[in-house]
């Protein structure tokens, strides 16, 4: 099974379309903070404009710890894509290429070969969003430094400086779930068809149908939201709370886990019984 | 004869009753004067239910007659009246004040003052104001103002800051008058299913400020309390 | 002899369409097996199935002598083969590729090997290029060598020479006679060139809309045919004449200037001969044409 995956992931990232994710990350993140650092005063203005009647502040709210919390909410359409984009052709591209042939008849199960190129997915993902991670805070916090963390929900949450640097390593790793469910997905559609923009964009599609439906203030679809799986995909801002609502994170993690696991299974499912035709 | 005392009884009770509320202030104002300056740590912990923030440590100083500055190694929140609180930013402006009444406050004997800033720019209504008669210090402070409801400032005294510096202040304010609600758009990320705690109900929020290790009359240079521009 | 491929009443359904209809046929150790079909017959879904590519709907197939639905990789290990037309992952060069899919069958991929491999089917100058740069005749080549890597026992050819030049068909037939000859593989050679299963195969089957049409050794199914036999005489008009009053007459196809075209049995050439001879005909040359296409054409259109 090493074997495999590392075969899968030599040949992921030998695709030149897998880097268009790192790059895109590359470029946005940068862009984002560069544009913070010249009117990121402004927002923070803007959101503390009440508080300044009656307080006085003091200390450097405008650090990397908010730039990257800033980042990791408004990059949910995106992020998805970039994964989708790679997770879609994991399948169909060998049709395309038609190289199914030549893979599957070699002696190996098909359940191994399925399973390495959904785990070589998996890591391209996590990779991803490590990066996202290392770019939004690490360079975040070389340009803004460090600093107490504002956030606003509920309750005007401040977070002291070392009770933040956990809560994005479990935002991350949460995030990084979420990632993976959207992986799953793409590896799904994937296993249905010869093309590789088909699952790409049937992924998308759905991702924003659902986020649609999630947002969308109506009866209906309260009652169907908790069964869409975008519903789970922030589960990462929970830990940005106080208290912590611990429950609720570990059934929303499960949710996501449980949604992998059965996108996996049923591309299994068809993937042992398909006839290759390509 | 009988007559004659009691006379000068009566009018020694009118004049006991008529105190003049502006000499007491003026008492409280030449107190204060004897600090030139001050730096003094704090620590403060603020109590709002829709605030949520750890205890935070900060250094203050303050230089006659209104200059004040907070240091602070990472984030700190103090309010505005509670800082810029002294005898003299009270009384530096027109008012009319009268004494009301003695009245014993959490175990001192304090006189009790009303003050009404005079001019449209006060953003002060009226203050009540408890004063501390043996150490001529502010023991308390009551005040309305024209938009964000009514603040409580209670101080306590101690050797720390030789009863002339609080070495606590505990700042109470209306938080459903403060405008600070209008902060709190919602939860942003609205997608959660959890049993949402209710919007918080707005009630009376503090901000405690502890005092210690005052250093007084040390002499402090202007440049210190020159706007610079912070280094991250 | 032992039977290396075994199949059994299989049959491949795709919705309304029956592609293999009870198919049987058997391949022995170290035949060159030839397997031809009109297209459509069902040829390239019969080897799929054997390579596991399609499920059978019924029927069974044993390869090695064991189930291949029981035994998958055990077989794949022993199999090598090129499934229609080969393609490889473009974006890397001819040695990854040949490494990548040797890993994967957990076989041998040292330098030494590959380049074996490559130097066999004629690529090893190109194996630091990238397989998108290659010809279609030397993908061919390239999956050749894929099939060739593990050293299996069987290996199954589907069109190998297509795309190739008259030189590059020659290697091939070559190299197939090689292996089969010297390092005693057996070959399973699906094709549409009839020359080229003629000059190599010693078996072969005909299907036909999927199912059997004729099997059995190439010898006999050839000899089964008739062939178109040429005779240059000198005196034509003599000849003509002659002929129309014998039995050869009826099998006359056609008439040159001084050649007379004979659908004749193998057997009937030399008799003939004989007869021109006796007659006191010159017989300049005799000029036989196997007619294996029109052989293969009339069973197939028959369904004989």
């Amino acid at each position: 099974m090493y074997t495999l995956v590392k075969i899968e992931l030599y040949k992921i990232f030998r695709k030149w379309r897998t880097y268009i994710g790192f790059m895109a990350i590359g470029v946005l993140v940068p862009v984002i903070q560069i544009a913070m650092y010249f009117q990121g005063a402004h927002y923070l203005e803007f959101l503390t404009r009440n508080f300044k009647d009656n307080f006085v502040f003091v200390g450097n709210l405008l650090n990397g710890y908010l730039i990257a919390y800033i980042i990791l909410g408004s990059l949910t359409i995106h992020i998805p894509f970039l994964i989708a984009l790679v997770a879609g052709d994991l399948l169909a591209g060998e049709a395309t290429a038609g190289t199914y042939r030549m893979l599957i008849t070699r002696p190996v199960s098909r359940l191994k070969l399925v399973t390495a190129k959904f785990i070589a997915g998996l890591i391209y993902t996590n990779l991803l969003v490590l990066w996202l991670a290392v770019i939004s805070l690490g360079l975040g916090i070389l340009i803004f430094g460090v600093g107490e963390l504002l956030v606003i929900k509920d309750a005007i949450i401040i977070f002291a400086q070392n009770d933040i640097l956990w809560r994005f390593a479990f935002a991350y790793a949460s995030a990084a779930l979420s990632m993976s469910v959207v992986c799953a997905l793409g590896f799904l559609f994937s296993s249905l068809v010869e093309n590789a923009i088909g699952p790409i964009v049937t992924t998308m599609t759905v991702i924003i149908i659902f986020t649609i439906f999630s947002a969308i203030n109506i009866d209906f679809f309260r009652t169907i939201r908790p069964y869409l799986f975008t519903n789970y995909m922030s589960t990462w801002h929970l830990v940005f709370d106080d208290p912590v609502n611990y429950d609720e994170i570990v059934k929303n993690l499960l949710v996501l886990t449980g949604h992998i696991a059965g996108f996996f299974g049923i591309t299994l499912f068809i993937f042992k019984r398909k006839d290759i035709l390509t | 004869m009988k007559y004659f005392l009691a006379l000068i009884l009566f009018f020694q009770l009118g004049f006991a009753q008529t105190k003049d509320g502006h000499e007491i202030i003026e008492k409280v104002k030449k107190k204060f004067s004897e600090v030139k300056d001050y730096q003094v740590d704090v620590k403060i912990i603020v109590d709002v239910n829709f605030l949520k923030i750890p205890p935070t440590e900060a250094k203050i100083f303050f230089k006659q007659p209104d200059k004040v500055k907070i240091k602070s190694q990472g984030f700190a929140m103090l309010p505005k009246e509670g800082l810029n609180f002294t005898p003299q930013s009270l009384f530096n402006k027109a008012y009319i004040s009268f004494y009301e009444r003695d009245e014993m406050y959490d175990g001192v004997n304090c006189a009790v003052l009303k003050v009404i800033p005079l001019g449209e720019v006060s953003e002060v209504i009226l203050s009540t104001i408890w004063i501390d008669k043996q150490y001529s210090v502010i023991k308390k402070v009551e005040s309305t103002t024209k938009m964000n409801g009514t603040f409580t400032i209670d101080f306590e005294y101690g050797t720390e800051g030789k009863h002339l510096l609080p070495a606590q202040m505990v700042f109470s304010f209306d938080a459903g008058k403060m405008n600070m609600a209008n902060n709190l758009g919602g939860d942003m990320h609205g997608d959660s299913d959890a049993p949402k705690p209710k919007k918080p109900k707005l009630t009376k929020g503090t901000v405690k400020v502890i005092y210690t290790n005052y250093i007084i009359n040390a002499g402090i240079d202007d440049s210190l309390f020159e706007e610079k521009k912070e280094k991250k | 002899m032992q039977k290396i491929i075994e199949v059994k009443n299989l049959t491949k359904k795709f919705k309304s369409l029956t592609a293999v209809n009870n198919l049987d046929l058997n391949v022995y150790r170290g035949d060159i097996f030839g397997f031809l079909g009109p297209n459509g017959a069902g040829k390239s879904t019969t080897i799929r199935m054997l390579m596991t590519l399609i499920n059978p709907s019924s029927g069974s197939i044993k390869i090695f002598d064991k189930s291949l639905k029981q035994n998958r990789n055990e077989i794949l290990k022993k199999i090598g083969a090129i499934v229609e037309k080969p393609d490889f992952y473009g974006y890397l060069s001819a040695y990854k590729n040949l490494e990548i899919l040797g890993q994967i069958s957990g076989c041998d991929t040292s330098n030494k090997r590959i380049m074996e491999v490559l130097e066999l089917v004629g690529l090893e100058k190109r194996y630091k290029s990238k397989v998108k740069t290659f010809s279609h005749g030397m993908k061919q080549r390239l999956g050749l060598g894929q099939a060739l890597l593990h050293n299996p026992e069987l290996i199954i050819l589907d069109e190998p020479t297509t795309g190739l030049d008259p030189q590059g068909m020659k290697e091939i037939r070559e190299l197939i006679l090689h292996l089969s000859k010297e390092e005693q593989k057996t070959i399973f050679l699906s094709s549409h060139i009839l020359a080229e299963v003629e000059l190599v195969a010693n078996r072969m089957i005909i299907i036909n809309k999927g199912t059997t049409v004729v099997e059995g050794t190439v010898q006999e199914l050839l000899n089964a045919t008739n062939l178109k036999v040429t005779f240059e005489v000198d005196e034509i008009e003599r000849a003509k004449k002659i002929l129309s009053e014998t039995q050869w007459q009826k099998k006359i196809e056609s008439f040159g200037d001084y050649q007379i075209l004979f659908l004749l049995e193998k057997e009937e050439i030399a008799f003939l001969n004989k007869f021109f001879v006796e007659q006191g005909i010159l017989v300049h040359s005799i000029v036989p044409k196997r007619s294996l296409e029109e052989y293969f054409l009339n069973l197939t259109e028959k369904g004989a």
